[in-house]
């Protein structure tokens, strides 16, 4: 099930529609990894999906299978699977004969089918649902299904559609281990779309992301949160830090004072954003920091809390530690670690 | 492949509308001719001086009663249908579509002893028996109408302020209106369409359009006549079904 | 802003709550009481005379010698009728169903074609198939097969010419059924069924036709037994003898011996009770296929 996808230049603009809905989206995926398509409604990201799958053709743009063109291969020849946001179980079929349906499409007898799919219905811990009928099952279940039915197809890439947006927080992180098993078992190469960055990164080895059609970023999870290529990305991603000025000779200026970049990052000089995660910003005592400051508000955040401190003219968001215990008003020193910077470059 | 299939099932649903086109209007047609040899009206003149005129007000009105009648019944019951709180709503779907399996000439050839006997004038019975008649069609297409309806809508209406009569107004009927068209229409067509009931129960005195084509096509010779009245008897409804099917299309609500 | 909402009442507002409500009952009632009331007084009158328990003069005696009177030929009737609507069916299914599947990929002009035909009587279809297919008619013509080449298709041995236009227009609904199935419950499935690997074939096998088949029942079933009980089509286009059972029913009713009212009748029961054996026959195979709700 280990297949390297390529995709080139992938574009697809849907007929009578002025803006296409995917614009040149050009990404490898190692075999037996897993990539994350991450954006905001409408940005393309299901469209890239149907085009990786078949379901549409690009208007430009190739998909590659470990190297070979399948552009102009239909779906159900391409050996890509799908599971979409509603499971989509087939009505007429029990739980094992909706796993087995790939290998009866394929010509196998119903009772060859059967126990060849029974392996993946234990993979996804649902062993005595056999029988069932589809209706009978909770929305977690069959999705699980539907998991296991594309698995058993034995496809060379699976795609996910957000496949777990329709379920509770609860049930999410039971999916999420199921897919570390999956990927554990089977090595699957696998393309999730998701809206949700903190899904995309408990799931993915890496990120590519689009916005209104347009790949913005595309690299492993870290650095898409610590290195994002363009404001929105760093937006998408739950970046709170944000500091216009300008670059002069590796050093930012701007109201939050001077600050060299770090060596890795090549900026030009020129106007820039300076951008650090809310939660790599370490508090001292507005003695020991260049950037003293007061806390103006806390935000709980689940156990954690969310302090906004107002440093000169600017405000930096500090997620704390949850056995920090500040109040509103207190003076605190903000702690930028070096490599937590980064700068985006703002010119037109 | 898929072009010659539906070339050739265009073919099939459409070409008995060819000989009643050229039969209406052709004055001479003898046999073993392809194509008319002379064209004219003579078909048309003959069809509105047998009847035509009387025979078309006769059929739209048993269409109108039978529409009136059955499409209130068919909504209401499929309203209680789909609430979900009727009693023994297994036997009251069975009974609304019963008329659907029943031999229509067996029912009113059994009514015709009753009509006589309790003197129920014939064209209300050929109304009554065609309005139950009607009634599956009106049930079944309301039903998937409210299946589709949300109540959220009047329940939204509701809390803006609006009051029970103004949330059946403005907010029930406009959106079941192009169902209701629907279903109307299909009624219209029990009633419009009928040749046996009017037979039976009518005694022979009501003669709607369908009658005084049959009556027409019994004899021989008459092929310009029986053309020129089935068109009478097609058009009407086909401009309907294009009228219903437009308002259907305007009023679908935003997906 | 404080809101008063009407109370609850009894079965009224809740629908979560599937109280059975007699209210509710009221509802049905504007529709069920006519029903009932033609259908049993229809079917029960005929069955009472069929038994000779409602006679024109006379008083009544129960007595089976209607049915008897006629057997053989009730027999032969019956199986001419049941014959043609198992024909006309079958054809009408077949056309039908290929008719909703050209639809589905949005090419609608087959389907468009057939919606045609739903606003046409039978009678005047009836009418129209003789002008087509009679002898003398324009399919005779056109081919140019005028003295004798042309079969015999109105009023023939095998009842052609009926046959085909009680398919030609059950094709039609059963189309528009179809289509409608098709175009709600099925095109999702589809693509999931491509999604995991099945060619053309085996989606109209593995997911097509599995799901399409309770609505082809259902609507082959009321087409089945409205041919069953139709008159005007094979009064027009059928020959003399055999008689299909309505045409039997509806002469013998029509004749001057008033003897024979309760021969008729008894045609009447007979296709009544024939048709509800086709809807018996329809519901187990639909209770035996997985059905959803």
């Amino acid at each position: 099930m280990s297949t390297r996808l390529g995709l080139r230049d992938l574009t697809r603009q849907h007929p009578g529609q002025p803006v296409p809905a995917l614009h040149g989206l050009d990404v490898d995926v190692d075999a037996g990894a897993c990539l994350a398509l991450l954006g905001p409604s409408g940005s393309g990201k299901s469209t890239a999906l149907r085009l990786i799958a078949g379901l549409d053709t690009p208007t430009r743009g190739r998909v590659l299978l470990d190297g070979k063109d399948v552009t102009s291969t239909p779906a159900e020849k391409r050996g890509i699977a799908m599971v979409f946001q509603r499971p989509l179980l087939f009505p007429h079929l029990s739980v094992i004969d909706n796993i087995a349906f790939a290998a009866r499409a394929a010509g196998l007898s119903r009772r060859d089918s059967r126990s060849a799919s029974r392996r993946y219905l234990e993979l996804v811990q649902l062993g005595d649902l056999a029988g069932r009928s589809v209706g009978d099952i909770s929305g977690g279940q069959a999705q699980r299904v539907a998991l296991a039915r594309s698995l058993a197809a034995e496809p060379k890439v699976l795609l996910l559609d957000e496949p777990f947006s329709a379920l509770d927080s609860a049930l999410r992180g039971d999916m999420y281990a199921l897919l570390r098993t999956v990927r554990n078992e089977l090595n699957p190469t696998i393309v999730v779309v998701t809206h949700d960055q903190s899904e995309a990164a408990v799931v993915a080895d890496s990120i590519a992301v689009l916005i209104a059609g347009t790949p913005e970023h595309h690299s492993d999870v870290r650095t898409a949160y610590v290195r994002p290529s363009t404001l929105a990305v760093h937006r998408l991603m739950g970046g709170l830090n944000e500091f216009h000025g300008c670059v002069t000779a590796g050093v930012h200026h701007s109201g939050l004072g001077s600050h060299e970049l770090p060596a890795g990052v090549s900026m030009r000089d020129g106007p820039a954003a300076l951008v650090f995660r809310h939660e790599m910003v370490r508090l001292t005592s507005a003695a020991d920091s260049a950037l003293p400051g007061k806390i103006t508000s806390l935000q709980p955040a689940g156990i954690r809390c969310l302090a906004c401190v107002r440093v000169g003219e600017s405000s930096v968001f500090v997620e704390l530690e949850p056995q920090v215990n500040l109040t509103v008003g207190a003076d605190v020193g903000v702690l930028l670690p070096a490599g937590a910077l980064h700068a985006i470059s703002t010119a037109p | 492949m898929g072009r010659a299939v539906r070339a050739v099932l265009m073919l099939w649903f459409l070409l008995p509308f060819v000989p009643i086109l050229l039969w209406a209007f052709a004055n001479r047609w003898p046999f073993p001719d392809p194509l008319p040899q002379q064209w004219g009206l003579d078909g048309v003149r003959s069809g509105l001086t047998a009847g035509a005129p009387h025979a078309f007000v006769v059929s739209t009105a048993i269409g109108l009663a039978v529409a009136a009648i059955a499409t209130p019944a068919g909504a209401l019951a499929a309203r209680a249908l789909v609430s979900g709180r009727l009693p023994l709503p297994r036997l009251s779907e069975a009974v609304l579509f019963a008329p659907l399996v029943l031999p229509a000439f067996a029912v009113a050839m059994g009514l015709d002893v009753l009509v006589l006997r309790t003197r129920v004038p014939g064209p209300f019975a050929v109304v009554a028996v065609l309005s139950v008649a009607a009634i599956p069609y009106t049930t079944y297409l309301m039903r998937v109408a409210f299946g589709a309806y949300d109540k959220g809508f009047e329940e939204e209406a509701r809390t803006l302020g609006a009051s029970r009569a103004t949330v059946l107004l403005r907010v029930q009927v406009p959106l079941l209106a192009p169902a209701l068209s629907g279903a109307a229409f299909l009624a219209f067509l029990v009633g419009w369409s009928d040749y046996v009931v009017t037979l039976l129960v009518g005694g022979g005195r009501v003669v709607s359009v369908p009658i005084l084509v049959g009556s027409f096509a019994a004899g021989t010779g008459n092929s310009a006549v029986v053309a020129a009245l089935s068109l009478a008897a097609v058009v009407p409804p086909l401009i309907l079904l294009v009228v219903v099917a437009r308002a259907g299309r305007r009023t679908e609500p935003p997906t | 802003m404080s809101r008063n909402l009407p109370p609850m009442r009894q079965g009224t507002s809740r629908e979560s709550e599937s109280v059975v409500s007699w209210r509710a009952a009221l509802w049905v009632l504007p529709a069920v009481i006519p029903v009932v009331a033609v259908l049993i007084g229809g079917l029960g009158s005929a069955l009472l005379q069929s038994l000779g328990l409602m006679p024109l003069v006379g008083a009544p005696a129960l007595t089976a010698d209607a049915y008897r009177a006629n057997a053989g030929e009730m027999a032969t009737s019956a199986a001419l009728s049941v014959a043609i609507a198992a024909a006309a069916t079958s054809i009408g299914v077949l056309v039908g169903v290929t008719t909703a599947l050209t639809a589905v990929g949005g090419r609608r002009a087959a389907l468009w074609a057939g919606t045609v035909t739903i606003p046409v009587p039978h009678l005047i279809g009836a009418a129209t198939m003789g002008l087509l297919l009679a002898d003398s008619g324009l399919l005779a013509r056109v081919f140019g097969l005028s003295d004798g080449g042309w079969p015999a298709l109105v009023g023939g041995r095998w009842w052609i010419a009926v046959v085909l236009e009680y398919a030609w227009k059950e094709s039609a609904f059963i189309a528009l059924v179809v289509a409608s199935v098709l175009a709600t419950r099925v095109a999702a499935y589809d693509e999931t069924a491509a999604m995991l690997g099945a060619s053309r074939r085996a989606r109209l096998r593995l997911v097509t036709f599995p799901l399409i088949r309770p609505a082809v029942v259902a609507a082959a079933t009321i087409s089945f037994t409205y041919t069953l009980g139709s008159y005007e089509v094979a009064l027009l286009l059928g020959r003399a003898y055999p008689e299909p059972l309505p045409v039997m029913a509806i002469r013998l009713f029509t004749s001057i011996d008033l003897a024979t009212r309760p021969q008729a009748a008894a045609a009447a029961v007979v296709t009544a009770a024939l048709a509800l054996l086709a809807v018996a026959a329809a519901l187990t195979v639909l209770r035996r296929s997985a059905i959803w709700r």
